[in-house]
């Protein structure tokens, strides 16, 4: 079974960053816009790992991890935030919500696949592809 | 609450960071300059982001050309300038690149004891507008060297 990381933002630009940095790599990426649709997303997908922006319309990023915290068959789903906001308060504020890790943006790819590779372990689809040995 | 904008420094701190903005998510040099001229944008695209909180409000506003705008959503999104037909596409990088800029901005008013929240970012493009901040807002500009465009970071700011 691929690994599902659902990939919640408003930003289709941070989206497909976080896509093409799993292209290489075994597993299925489910997008949503908003919180809303990011906790649609989860009760539906049921996801390995959910990475999630914090400012967002609609509902965002720290609405949505409360819910999905009082939610009992997704509380346990292991969160990355991705955030703008570097400073100490924001990311005491990040950490006592009970989140695996964060990532502050901006980033590069490789930071964002070693923090990903920390939660889940990640396959190369070739090696996925290979048949298994005698 | 006697915090003058004179004391976050918006120079030094915007000069630092739109470089590690730039740097990071385009692979481009964003280089410093210090001219006291009003740049030309003849097709101009600006990305704002609102910041607001019990002692500060204001807004960051990136203003570039079309031209830029364009070529930082290809070295993004790894697509040739000229397979960018869609407006939108262009508009949600220079709206995640301002978004970027303004975080840490926010994190480093923070820093001042000046917390606040900021918004989702909005474009906005024309050939001819200026962005006035109302009374008793001061606004600071830092211009950079990007590419062989000029990019200006502008900073509206109100401390109570």
């Amino acid at each position: 079974m691929p690994i599902k990381i659902l990939s919640v933002d408003d930003s289709r630009t941070i989206r497909l960053i976080v896509g093409r940095t799993l292209r290489p790599f075994d597993c299925v990426l489910i997008e949503a816009g908003n919180g809303e649709e990011g906790l649609a997303a989860a009760a539906r997908e049921k996801p390995d790992l959910i990475l999630l922006d914090v400012t967002m319309p609609v509902m965002d990023g720290v609405t949505m991890l409360t819910q999905l915290r009082e939610t009992p068959e997704l509380k346990a789903t292991p969160v990355i935030m991705l955030t703008a906001e570097s400073g100490r308060e924001n990311v005491l504020h990040i950490a006592r919500l009970g989140v695996r890790d964060y990532l502050v943006k901006p980033f590069k790819e490789e930071q964002l696949l070693e923090k990903i590779g920390k939660v889940v372990s990640l396959v190369k689809k070739e090696t996925a592809a290979l048949p298994a040995a005698a | 609450m006697s915090i003058q904008t004179s004391a976050i420094n918006v120079q030094k701190f915007l000069g630092e960071h739109v470089q590690s903005v730039f740097e990071t998510m385009l692979s481009m040099k964003a280089v410093p300059v210090s001219i006291n001229l009003s740049p030309h944008y003849p097709e101009r695209v600006t990305g704002s982001v609102g910041l607001g909180g019990e002692n500060v409000t204001g807004a960051i506003y990136l203003h570039m050309t079309a031209a830029f705008a364009r070529l930082a959503a290809s070295s993004l999104l790894g697509l040739p300038p000229e397979e960018l037909t869609n407006e939108s596409e262009i508009n949600d990088v220079i709206g995640e690149l301002t978004n970027m800029v303004a975080g840490g901005f926010k994190s480093h008013l923070n820093d001042h004891d000046l917390p606040c929240a900021i918004s989702t970012p909005a474009i906005i493009r024309g050939t001819a507008y200026e962005i006035e901040p109302p009374q008793g807002v001061q606004r600071e500009s830092v211009l950079f060297n990007c590419a062989n465009e000029c990019i200006t970071v502008e900073v509206h700011l109100r401390i109570n």
